[in-house]
């Protein structure tokens, strides 16, 4: 199990993709290298993609867990820290 | 500045490039350019600039839209003809991109007015049709230390080049004076392809989006051509004139120069 | 000798000039043409005692007007 503090919040439940790695994308920009986002995203499309996409960009997958309203809750680390 | 849900919708496609991404779509938010010349090349960096989001784009032209220019002038519809240039520009700007401001200067520009019509912008493209507008652009960006770029098309022929103070020659340091009236043919009186601004006038949009995002390679230092008979590309290397009357070491142009206009150019077309 | 314009390697008779050049290559508007040799632009007065070299590069560099006009009276 990985220690981390969560830094950032960002809700993408409220886009499509692929909006919503673009904004999941811009929150990470926001943050400073190796603090810690939690993104709060839609099953389907959104689970399948985005974690892929983020890792594609170098960052650090934490955490993927499942609510149980169906959303999830992905914990990532930016690259760099 | 946070992004709402519809601008990175919008903008989406810049925000994914590593070169962008949300801190180089904000500097274009945050940017301002001014486009001299609503016609052939000035139409396609127009409408890019606004789809692209900079956030103050500047229109001069004092002319009325002409149906000789719908051939090329992609920003001004049949419906537009008799309508000032820069009102038809505005319009098509904004209806692509609402978010962002346009100034327009129904105006020629002159040696009286251009500083101050210049002084307000971070980027000048120089949309011109004739080379008296063509220097005292030149002229007035380098003596306001201002970027700008500088491209003219004729026939199928098409070239650019960007001026950034203090980062490699201007457009008189290659060309040093204007030709005398009507020596050189402008498109006006030779024709050109309507696409061929497309082409042009869309690498000068492209120009801007580099100098505001800072990635990559301007045309400082280079001149493009191109030449759409053969599809060939050259970028030849300028060097700078240490003589150069008005970047040079002793400059003797300290103000902005009107030149005679050909004749033949009184009353527009380019 | 070979000297190469606008990117083309081409054989020349040794000893033209620039103005030679001018004339072979059936340069458009030749008194208003910017030339550049070797990285360095040759003043119009000096086309005509400019002798070009073997090895030489040569950018002929053309005034283009045309793109948007009423912007200047």
């Amino acid at each position: 199990m990985v220690d981390f503090q969560v830094d950032e919040t960002v809700d993408i439940t409220d886009v499509v993709c692929p909006i919503t790695f673009v904004k999941a994308k811009v929150a990470l920009e926001e943050l400073d290298d190796g603090q810690v986002l939690l993104i709060h995203l839609n099953d389907g499309e959104p689970v399948q993609n985005v974690p892929r996409s983020i890792k594609e960009e170098g960052h650090q997958i934490l955490k993927l867990t499942g609510n149980e309203d169906g959303t999830y809750d992905l914990v990532v680390r930016k690259a760099g820290g | 500045m946070a992004f709402t849900n519809e601008q990175l919708e919008r903008y989406s496609r810049h925000i994914i490039l590593q070169e962008v991404g949300a801190g180089g779509q904000k500097r274009l938010m945050d940017a301002s350019v001014l486009i001299i010349g609503a016609g052939g090349l000035g139409a396609p960096a127009a409408l890019y600039l606004a789809a692209a989001g900079v956030g103050r784009i500047g229109i001069a032209d004092a002319d009325a839209v002409d149906l000789s220019n719908l051939q090329r002038q992609v920003i001004h519809a049949t419906a537009d003809v008799g309508k000032p240039k820069v009102q038809s520009a505005s319009e098509s700007m904004l209806a692509i991109n609402p978010e962002i401001t346009v100034e327009t200067h129904r105006m020629y520009v002159s040696a009286s007015n251009i500083l101050d019509l210049i002084a307000g912008y971070d980027f000048v493209i120089d949309g011109t049709d004739n080379f008296p507008a063509k220097f005292l652009i030149n002229d007035a960006c380098v003596l306001s230390g201002k970027a700008f770029s500088h491209a003219g098309i004729i026939r199928f022929q098409g070239q650019l080049m960007t001026y950034v103070p203090g980062e490699g020659p201007c457009y008189r340091c290659v060309f040093r004076d204007p030709p005398p009236p009507d020596a050189v043919p402008t498109c006006s009186q030779a024709g050109v392809i309507g696409a061929m601004g497309g082409v042009i006038g869309s690498l000068q949009a492209m120009e801007a989006v580099k100098y505001f995002i800072g990635q990559g390679e301007l045309l400082t230092g280079a001149l493009l051509t191109f030449n759409a008979l053969t599809m060939e590309f050259r970028k030849v290397r300028l060097p700078r004139r240490a003589d150069c009357q008005v970047c040079g070491a002793h400059p003797t142009i300290l103000e902005p120069v009107d030149y005679a206009l050909a004749a033949c150019d009184l009353d527009g077309g380019g | 000798m070979k000297i190469t314009v606008a990117g083309d390697v081409k054989e020349y008779a040794d000893g033209i000039t620039v103005a030679d050049l001018i004339v072979s290559e059936d340069v458009e508007t030749p008194a208003y043409v910017t030339v550049a040799l070797n990285d360095e632009f040759v003043l119009t007065e000096n086309h005509a005692t400019t002798k070009l070299a073997d090895g030489d590069n040569v950018e002929f560099l053309y005034f283009m007007g045309g793109g948007g006009c009423g912007v200047y009276k």
